[in-house]
C-alpha cells in the first residue's frame, strides 16, 4: 500500500492511529528514515521475521490499548538468537496480559536492533490557531523534564530547520559532548523539513511522535515513531 | 494580501471627522479629545438636553450624520447599543470612511441580546464592505492629524511607530507611556471586538505605510491564526514587529495522545510563531517601549561586543552582569587602545580595562572625550554604553555649576559622531524624579537610556536579534 492508502484505510476503519509497523512505514515513504519494522502475529513469525532481519532483534508489543509499552513490559531489547526471540514473544504476551488485562495485543514489532546515538525527539501537533506545528528536542530526561524543545510553524523553511535545532538548551549536545559522537546536523533538518512537507500533504494527521530518534555522525534512524489520526467526521 | 489600502489611508488619514452621541454622563470626552482634529469636526446628538452643551463647546450638531454637510472620513460612534446598528447604516449610507465604535454591550457580555446585535452590524458592515472598527473599542490614535481617544494623549507631533492594541487600557497606556520615552506613534488602533476589521488587516495596513517604520502590538489572541502567521512574516521582512502577548495562561484541558501535543502549550506555539516570523516578544507594557525605543534611538547592528563605561566600580560590575546574562561580550580592548588610556587615564580607584570604570577620571570632562573616542576607534568594539547615575553625579553637580550640563553635551556630540550604537543607563536609586530629568534631557539629544543594566541589555539584545533576523532572511 503507498503511504495515502495506508492512511485512507486505516482512518476508513474509524482507527485513530497507526501502528508503529505502519507508522514506519508511511515515514519511510515520506523519505525519512526509520527502522524498518515488521508485524508478527505468532511466536514462530516472531522468529522467522528475527532470522530474516538478523540478530540482534527488539520486539515492541503491538496493541491500541498500550500507550506506555516500556512500561507494561512490552518492550524487549538485544534478542540475540532464536531462542531469546520466543521466550520474548510469550513473556511480552505474558506481561500485557498481566499488567493490562483486557487490551487487545495484535502481535509485536520485529526490527533489527539499532546502533545507540543521541537521542531526539521529533513531533507534531495542531494548534488550534495556527494549524500544524513541529516539535525538536533531545529525547529522554531533556524532553521529559527539562522540556527543552523548540517549534515551528509549518510550512519549514531551511532556515526554521536550523534555527529550531540550535535554539533548544541542549545544543551543545549535538557538536558531540565529551567525546560522544557528533548528530549529523544536516540530516536532523532535512528530516524536519521532509516532515513538514509530508505534514502539509496530509490533513488527515492529527499528532506524530518521532521518540526516539537516534542521531549519528552520518545519519539518523527513528527506532520508534506513532502517527495519531483525525477522527474522521460523520 | 486582501486589504484595501486607499480605505484604510482615508480612515487613517481623515480630513473631516464626526462623533455621534457624546454626552455630558461621559465628560464629552469625545468631543474633547477631537478639539485637536486638524479639521472640521461635527457633532451627531439627538438628545435635546445634550445639544446647548455641545453647541456651548463651539461644535456645530446636526440630528443625523446623514444631515451632516460634505464627506466625513471618520466618525466616532458612542450611542447605546440598541441604536448602534441604525447608525451604522446611516454611515454606510453616507458613505463615510470608517466609524470606530466605543459602544459596548456586544458579544463580549455573552448575552444574547449582544450577540444577536453584534452579528447584525458584522453582516451590515461586510455587506457593505465598511471600515468599522470595534466595536467595544477606543479606536483610533493618529496624532500627526490629532485624533486622540483620550485628552492626556498627545497631539500634532507624530512619530513612526505603527501600534495594534486588543485592550483599551494597554492601548492608551502605551500611547502615554510611549510618547514619555520619546516612543510615539504614526498610526495606533485599539481594535475592541473586531468584529470587521482584525488584527491581520492592521498588521497588514501599517506594514506597507510609508509613515510607519517601527510595530508595536499588545495581543491576546488572533482569530485568523493562519492569515496572522503569513501577513507578520511577510510585515517582518520591512520593519520590526515588537509583541506583547497578554494571557499566558496554559491550556491544560486539551485531550492530547502524543508527547508532542502536551509539550505544545498555546504559549509555547505563539512564541516560535513570533520568533519564526522574525517579531520580537516582550512580555509588559515597559519592555515593549524599551524595545521600540531601543530600535528607533540606537543604530542598527548585530554587534555583541560591549564597551561599557561606568561612574564606579560597582556600577561595571552590575553592568557587566546583565549585559552578559543577554550573551553579550564585555572583552579586553586592543592593545593600541591600553596604550592610550595609560597615558592619561587615572587609575587610582579606578580602572580602564573593560568596563571601563571612570571614577577618578570624572573630575577632568576632557578626558571623558577621550575615552569615548578610544572606545570608538577601538575595533574589538562594536557598541558602546554608559552608566549614568544621577545620587552620584548629583555631588560632582555640587562641586561645579553646569557639570551635567556639559557631560550631556559631550554625550550628545560624542552621539553625533560615532558610528556604532550609543545608549545610557540612568539609574535611579533614590532620585526618580531626577533620573526621569535626566532621562528627558538625553532623549532630546537623541540618547536612549533605560533605568536599569537589565533592561538597557535587553533593548539592546532584542535590537541586534531583528538586524541578525534581517541579515540572515
Amino acid at each position: 500500500m503507498t503511504q495515502s492508502q495506508t492512511l485512507q484505510s486505516a482512518q476508513s476503519e474509524g482507527r485513530t492511529f497507526l501502528n508503529e509497523v505502519e507508522s514506519k512505514q508511511v515515514l519511510r515513504d515520506a523519505g525519512i528514515d526509520t527502522t524498518q519494522a515488521t508485524l508478527a502475529t505468532s511466536r514462530d513469525q516472531a522468529v522467522e521475521q528475527a532470522r530474516a532481519i538478523g540478530f540482534p532483534v527488539v520486539l515492541k508489543v503491538i496493541s491500541p490499548d498500550v500507550v506506555h509499552k516500556s512500561d507494561m513490559g512490552g518492550v524487549k531489547l538485544g534478542l540475540k538468537d532464536e531462542a531469546e526471540t520466543a521466550a520474548a514473544y510469550d513473556d511480552i504476551v505474558a506481561s500485557i496480559n498481566a499488567n493490562q488485562p483486557g487490551a487487545n495485543i495484535e502481535g509485536v514489532s520485529v526490527q533489527g536492533m539499532a546502533r545507540p546515538g543521541t537521542e531526539i525527539i521529533i513531533g507534531m501537533s495542531k494548534d488550534a490557531q495556527f494549524g500544524p506545528v513541529l516539535m525538536f528536542g533531545l529525547g529522554g530526561i531533556m524532553v521529559e523534564i527539562l522540556k527543552d524543545v523548540a517549534f515551528r510553524i509549518v510550512p519549514l523553511t531551511r532556515r526554521d530547520a536550523r534555527s529550531m535545532i540550535r535554539e533548544i538548551k541542549g545544543f551543545p549536545v549535538l557538536n558531540g559532548y565529551r567525546g560522544q559522537e557528533p548528530a549529523d546536523i544536516e540530516k536532523l533538518e532535512d528530516t524536519l523539513i521532509k516532515l513538514s512537507e509530508f505534514v502539509q500533504q496530509h490533513d488527515e494527521i492529527k499528532e506524530i511522535d518521532l521518540n526516539p530518534i537516534f542521531a549519528y555522525k552520518d545519519g539518523l534512524t527513528a527506532v520508534d515513531a506513532r502517527i495519531i489520526l483525525e477522527e474522521q467526521a460523520g | 494580501m486582501g486589504i484595501d489600502v486607499a480605505k484604510f489611508d482615508r480612515l487613517f488619514n481623515p480630513k473631516t471627522a464626526a462623533v455621534i452621541g457624546d454626552k455630558q454622563a461621559l465628560g464629552y470626552s469625545w468631543l474633547n479629545s477631537m478639539s485637536t482634529f486638524k479639521g472640521p469636526v461635527y457633532s451627531v446628538q439627538i438628545d435635546e438636553r445634550e445639544i446647548p452643551n455641545i453647541e456651548a463647546m463651539g461644535y456645530q450638531n446636526f440630528k443625523s450624520i446623514l444631515d451632516v454637510p460634505g464627506d466625513i472620513d471618520f466618525v466616532i460612534v458612542s450611542v447605546p447599543r440598541k441604536f448602534a446598528p441604525m447608525v451604522l447604516q446611516q454611515c454606510i449610507e453616507k458613505g463615510v470612511g470608517g466609524a470606530t465604535f466605543f459602544t459596548s454591550g456586544f458579544a463580549e457580555t455573552a448575552e444574547e441580546e449582544g450577540i444577536a446585535l453584534q452579528d447584525q452590524m458584522q453582516q451590515m458592515a461586510r455587506d457593505a464592505n465598511f471600515m468599522l472598527v470595534g466595536p467595544n473599542c477606543m479606536g483610533l490614535f493618529i496624532p500627526g492629524r490629532g485624533v486622540r481617544f483620550t485628552t492626556q494623549q498627545y497631539s500634532g507631533e507624530a512619530g513612526p511607530v505603527g501600534f495594534i492594541g486588543q485592550s483599551g487600557t494597554q492601548s492608551m497606556y502605551f500611547s502615554l507611556l510611549g510618547g514619555a520615552h520619546g516612543v510615539k506613534v504614526s498610526k495606533a488602533v485599539s481594535l475592541g471586538n473586531a468584529i470587521v476589521l482584525d488584527v491581520p488587516d492592521y498588521l497588514e495596513y501599517l506594514g506597507q505605510d510609508p509613515d510607519t517604520k517601527m510595530i508595536g502590538m499588545y495581543v491576546e489572541g488572533v482569530k485568523d491564526g493562519r492569515r496572522f502567521f503569513d501577513v507578520l512574516k511577510d510585515v517582518c521582512k520591512r520593519k520590526p514587529v515588537v509583541i506583547w502577548k497578554g494571557g499566558q495562561t496554559s491550556d491544560g484541558a486539551r485531550a492530547v495522545s502524543s508527547h508532542t501535543a502536551s509539550l505544545a502549550t498555546e504559549y509555547t506555539v505563539w512564541e516560535s510563531l513570533v520568533r519564526q516570523c522574525g517579531a520580537l516578544p516582550v512580555h509588559s507594557l515597559e519592555e515593549l517601549v524599551d524595545v521600540l525605543k531601543g530600535l528607533l534611538y540606537i543604530k542598527p547592528s548585530t554587534g555583541t561586543r560591549m564597551g561599557i563605561m561606568a561612574l564606579t566600580g560597582g556600577q561595571a560590575v552590575a553592568a557587566v552582569d546583565a549585559f552578559a546574562k543577554q550573551d553579550f561580550t564585555i572583552g579586553p580592548l586592543s592593545d593600541s587602545s591600553y596604550e592610550e588610556l595609560s597615558s592619561f587615564f587615572s587609575v587610582i580607584g579606578a580602572s580602564y580595562r573593560n568596563p571601563l570604570d571612570i571614577s577618578s577620571n570624572l573630575p577632568d570632562q576632557t578626558v571623558l572625550v577621550r575615552i569615548l573616542d578610544i572606545l570608538e576607534r577601538d575595533p574589538t568594539i562594536d557598541a558602546i554604553t554608559t552608566e549614568l547615575t544621577t545620587s552620584l553625579l548629583d555631588r560632582r553637580e555640587s562641586m561645579g555649576e553646569g557639570y551635567v550640563d556639559n557631560l550631556i553635551n559631550i554625550l550628545a556630540e560624542h552621539r553625533e559622531r560615532t558610528k556604532k550604537p550609543y545608549f545610557c543607563t540612568v539609574c535611579p536609586v533614590d532620585q526618580e524624579v531626577a533620573a526621569i530629568d535626566m532621562r528627558d534631557r538625553l532623549l532630546a539629544r537623541g540618547i536612549p537610556s533605560f533605568p536599569t543594566f537589565h533592561r538597557s541589555a535587553n533593548a539592546y539584545r532584542k535590537l541586534v536579534t531583528y538586524n541578525e533576523f534581517l541579515q540572515d532572511s
